[in-house]
């Protein structure tokens, strides 16, 4: 088993009110699973990411990665975690303008220990595959959104994650490029065996996916 | 991941390139300044301490009426009595003063030269490090027939050092002369020695001198300085009170008794107050020394300000950064290395700009320094810029790296009420310190203006003077008429002083009333020549000068207001006053005119008509414009009476100058300080405004669509920056006012600080805080408001 959530709770408080974000989620994780998570905006699908990309805190509740207890971990050893096995897209791409395609990809190597020419080598193999070589050179700026995309999963994809966490990849994406996004996906998920939970608002999408989980209001439904 | 964060460096500063170059600009300025500063600090304090041996020098300490005076004149015959009865004292010299015997003449195959001379004990070169090229440091002075040159007089004299030993060098002081032995060469006076010498003379012959010309070699004939060198281990300060009493215990008519000090400290401690060293120059010292802190703080809060807030641009880099796997370790260091890496790029422009601008501070500060790094500067330069990097660099590094990337991301994080603050206050700070500069500026350069346009009751403007030398002592009259022919000098007389800058002789024992108890009261005392008044331009308020057709005026005196206040007389005029047990009768009453600098007070003084032979300086006054011809005519009348001799000559008003140089330096320093102080202070505000103004770029927008016309919105922007800049003004202008009051303390006569002085640095201030804002406030509100809502 990849993971498991029981029973976490996740609430802030403000004026002496609790506001519950996260209420008795249960869920596990197998590797090579592709899940969606759906629901209204503001369900609570993005905290439910966080969370299990250890970005987050939960108040309670139990949650094992990798037969790890998250919750008891110090900061130094989650990060260790999730720099090894966990890659993030986010919706808004979250590319540093700053710099060139090449070096947003390389970005993750440099928190790890890799040679340069490995890092050259992984690099290099990441743009061959997402067809982008032509464009290593460019900054973000210079990308259509789709492209800029592809890069923000090439730089979740480069240190060989076990888990893509993907917060709407496709929010800011049309119809083509979003279908672009979920087929490569879904090819990650079947040739490379990379387990995938995506949070989006729609059916399509969610399609591509194994299993659904529905949100409302930081509870779990019954689809 | 260096390379990748260097890459982030260079392409955040090609994105923010103004924030960058204020900071670089302001930075490496404040550290120029810095480094200029330090040069001279450095400098300062190593005059006089290159020598060796700890020398002390003995003072002479005097209860007056009017205080106590403590001077540097002490009896001839101390030194050796000290090192005969004294165990702890290893070595002991006299040393006549520098400026006695400056640029007298020396004569060698018949030609005379001048040069500075001092007499001195055989011992001198041993207590002092003054290295000698030739001769040997125990020997050169223990013949009464020798004499030690420098090595360019030397080289002048006779070609080389090795060729002037042993020549003959003919010598004429104090209506003595002789011919000496040239026996050592030393290396030229160093320009951070306060005592400065061309040849030194054995003391034996100037007591012998002083003898010959009716003076006298005794306990209380006090002369020469007393400079002595202690044995190892000896507690000075317990040495310094048994020695108290020493004089008076060797003669029963001694009334002073001996103060020690180290020699090396008189120059940056020279003032005496009730008879303890007090600071003298170390106030200039210390003031530069926190100018210069001063503008480093401000240069560094602008750094620090910048980085803040430029790193609040960086949040998202930040989280991205969290969210890709990075620690926050790895965060913390990136940031203090590119702070550190900022800062030394700064240092590097400083390093050149001090290298290009020490020409011009040494024309300013009168000094000779060069940028050279030893191990303790460069230590000293590079932990202050390590300091300011780590200073500059720790809040984004500390503070911004402690975020949640999650909040980060999703752009919740607010600038907390705290950062706000912490970052106007900076700015409150920094204009704080800039309007204190600016008034000291303000009022010292009016209070050196006031110096110069004072009133001083003479005329020193066109007036030279010069020694009497040679024949010129046996000819006096014949001179005095030749010259008079010269149609270009419109006057001439004598004196037995120089007025501006020595020490006037004082004297006590005047009597000016019956029952008058006191008599010790002290007056300054001129014999002065007829004309003398006339050619000073000294002005008259009662009575009349000297005249040569009145021929009791050998028995007539004049005084100073100062003096007829003092003694109380309603009707000076024809008054009879008792000195020395002849009766004189009060001709004339000058207007008070200052002799010494305005720090003091103006003393009573008298003069009377020189009837002795006595030695003494003659003083001409010159037609306007006609400096050359005048000039030229009495050298050629000088060199008549004394074929050999060079006419040397000086403008009282250049003597006047000099008393004021230290007044003159720091009033050009510190107008470059606080321009720069602002000058800093503002790129601050720029930089923090630009800031503010991209940050409000979405309301800004929001105000316009809703139909807020530019000028409300200017003024809308631009009056949180004129609130922080008042409160500063507020802050300031109390400190300044104390600062200020405790400054002209030190002048007897001074300006009156007036409001406006205060409100005009104020309103200058505030002006050029305006400028700077609202040029920024004006381009942000000109922005269409659409773009700046889209981009959100
Ligand atoms: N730090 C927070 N403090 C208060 N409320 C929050 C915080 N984070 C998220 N929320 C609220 O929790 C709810 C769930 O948010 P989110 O997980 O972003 O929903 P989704 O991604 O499904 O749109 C929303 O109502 C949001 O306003
Ligand atoms: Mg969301």
């Amino acid at each position: 088993m990849l993971l498991e959530l029981s029973e976490i709770f996740k609430w802030v408080t403000t004026g002496g009110n609790r506001t519950y974000l996260l209420k008795g989620i249960n869920i596990e994780v197998q590797e090579g699973e592709f899940i969606s998570l759906m629901g209204p905006s503001g369900s609570g699908k993005s905290t439910l990411l966080n969370v299990i990309g250890m970005l987050d805190h939960f108040d309670e509740g139990v949650y094992h990665f990798l037969d790890e207890p998250v919750q008891n971990l110090k900061e130094k050893h989650r990060i260790e975690l999730y720099k090894k096995y966990i890659g993030f897209v986010f919706q808004s791409y979250h590319l540093m303008d700053d710099l060139t395609v090449y070096e947003n990809i390389e970005m993750p190597l440099l928190y790890q220990k890799y040679s340069s020419s490995e890092r050259k080598a992984l690099v290099a193999d990441m743009l061959d595959r997402f067809n982008i070589v032509g464009k290593k050179n460019l900054f973000p700026t210079q990308l259509s959104g789709g492209q800029q995309q592809l890069v923000g999963i090439a730089r979740a994809l480069i240190s060989k994650p076990k888990l893509i966490l993907a917060d709407e990849p496709t929010g800011n994406l049309n119809s083509k490029q979003s279908e672009e996004i979920m087929q490569l996906f879904k090819k990650l998920n079947e040739e490379d065996g990379v387990t995938i939970i995506q949070a989006t608002h729609s059916e399509a999408n969610a399609s591509y996916g194994s299993r659904t989980i529905h949100l409302l209001d930081g509870r779990m439904v019954k689809g | 991941m260096i390379k990748h964060n260097l890459l982030l460096f260079f392409r955040n500063i090609k994105k923010y390139k103004t924030t960058f170059f204020i900071n670089l600009i302001g930075l490496s300025s404040g550290l120029t300044c810095v480094l200029l500063i330090a040069l001279w600090v450095v400098d300062e304090l190593e005059v006089d301490t290159f020598h060796e041996n700890t020398v002390y020098q003995i003072w002479n300490k005097f209860e007056t009426p009017e205080g106590t005076r403590v001077m540097t004149w002490t009896p001839p015959v101390l030194p050796d009595a000290m090192l005969a009865q004294l165990p702890e004292v290893i070595y002991a010299t006299a040393q006549t003063l520098p400026e006695w015997y400056k640029n007298t003449p020396l004569r060698v195959n018949g030609k005379t030269t001048k040069a500075s001379g001092i007499f001195a004990q055989k011992d001198y070169f041993t207590i002092f490090s003054y290295p000698l090229i030739e001769g040997s440091k125990n020997q050169v002075l223990t013949d009464i027939n020798t004499i030690v040159i420098s090595e360019s007089l030397a080289k002048k004299l006779f070609g080389s050092p090795e060729a002037a030993i042993g020549k003959a060098i003919e010598w004429d002081l104090m209506k003595t002369q002789a011919t000496h032995q040239v026996s050592g060469v030393f290396k030229d006076i160093p320009s951070n020695s306060t005592t400065q010498f061309d040849y030194v003379l054995p003391f034996e012959a100037w007591k012998n001198a002083i003898i010959h010309s009716g003076g006298e070699i005794n306990w209380v004939s006090n002369n020469p300085a007393t400079y002595i060198v202690l044995k190892e281990g000896t507690d000075a300060k317990e040495f310094a009170s048994k020695i108290e009493g020493f004089s008076k215990l060797q003669n029963e008519d001694v009334t002073a008794d001996l103060v020690m000090t180290k020699y090396s400290s008189n120059y940056l401690y020279g003032n005496f107050k009730n008879g303890k060293q007090v600071a003298g120059r170390m106030d200039y010292v210390y003031l530069f020394s926190v100018i210069a802190l001063f503008i480093l703080i401000i240069a560094c809060i602008n750094f620090m300000n910048l980085s803040t807030a430029n790193a609040s641009r960086r949040l998202k880099e930040i989280g991205v950064k969290k969210a890709l796997g990075s620690s926050r370790k790895t965060l913390i260091l990136q940031y203090f290395s590119e702070s550190i890496l900022t800062s030394f790029i700064a240092l590097l422009v400083a390093c050149i700009l001090t290298i290009i601008m020490i020409p011009t501070f040494n024309d300013i500060t009168g000094k000779s320094l060069s940028f050279e790094l030893d191990l303790v500067k460069t230590g000293l330069v590079l932990s202050i810029v390590l300091l300011t990097g780590v200073l500059a660099g720790s809040y984004p590094a500390l503070h911004l790296s402690r975020f949640n990337p999650v909040s980060i991301l999703k752009d919740q994080l607010k600038s907390s009420w705290s950062e706000l603050w912490i970052r106007k206050g900076l700015v409150i700070f920094q204009f704080s310190l800039s309007i204190v500069l600016i008034i000291a500026v303000l009022l010292v350069s009016l209070q050196v203006q006031y110096v110069q346009s004072k009133s001083l009751g003479l005329d020193k403007d066109n007036v030279i003077y010069f020694g009497e030398e040679g024949r010129l002592k046996q000819h006096k009259k014949a001179f005095l008429e030749e010259a008079r022919k010269i149609p270009e000098i419109v006057n001439i007389a004598t004196t037995s002083q120089n007025i501006i800058g020595a020490d006037i002789n004082m004297t006590a024992g005047m009597v000016w009333s019956g029952d008058q108890e006191e008599r010790r009261s002290r007056f300054n005392e001129l014999r002065i020549g007829h004309d003398f008044i006339e050619t000073m331009g000294m002005v008259l308020k009662e009575g009349r000068a000297f005249s040569k057709k009145i021929t009791t005026d050998s028995t007539s005196i004049i005084f100073n207001e100062k003096a007829i206040k003092m003694m109380g007389l309603d009707t000076p005029i024809g008054h009879t006053v008792r000195y020395g047990d002849i009766d004189y009768t009060i001709i004339g009453v000058l207007e008070d005119f200052h002799f010494k600098s305005l720090r003091e007070e103006v003393n009573p003084m008298f003069f009377r008509l020189e009837n002795k032979k006595r030695s003494s300086e003659l003083v001409a006054r010159i037609a306007k414009g006609k400096e050359e011809i005048a000039l030229t005519k009495l050298a050629k009348a000088y060199s008549q009476f004394n074929p050999g001799y060079s006419f040397d000559y000086t403008f009282l008003d250049s003597d006047f100058q000099a008393q004021y140089v230290a007044e003159q330096q720091v009033n050009k320093l510190s107008k470059y300080f606080a321009g720069l102080a602002i000058v800093i202070s503002c790129l601050g505000l720029f930089g923090l405004a630009t800031f503010t103004m991209e940050r409000r770029r979405k309301e800004i927008g929001i105000r316009k669509t809703l139909g807020q016309g530019k000028t409300q919105i200017t003024l809308l922007l631009s009056s949180e920056f004129v609130k922080l800049v008042g409160i500063a003004i507020l802050i300031g202008l109390p400190i300044s006012f104390m600062l200020s009051q405790n400054w002209l303390s030190g002048f007897a006569y001074k300006i009156d600080i007036k409001l406006w002085h205060f409100l005009s640095a104020g309103v200058i201030t505030m002006g050029i805080a305006l400028i700077t804002v609202i040029t920024q406030t004006i381009t942000a509100s000109n922005k269409n408001p659409i773009e700046a809502l889209q981009q959100e």
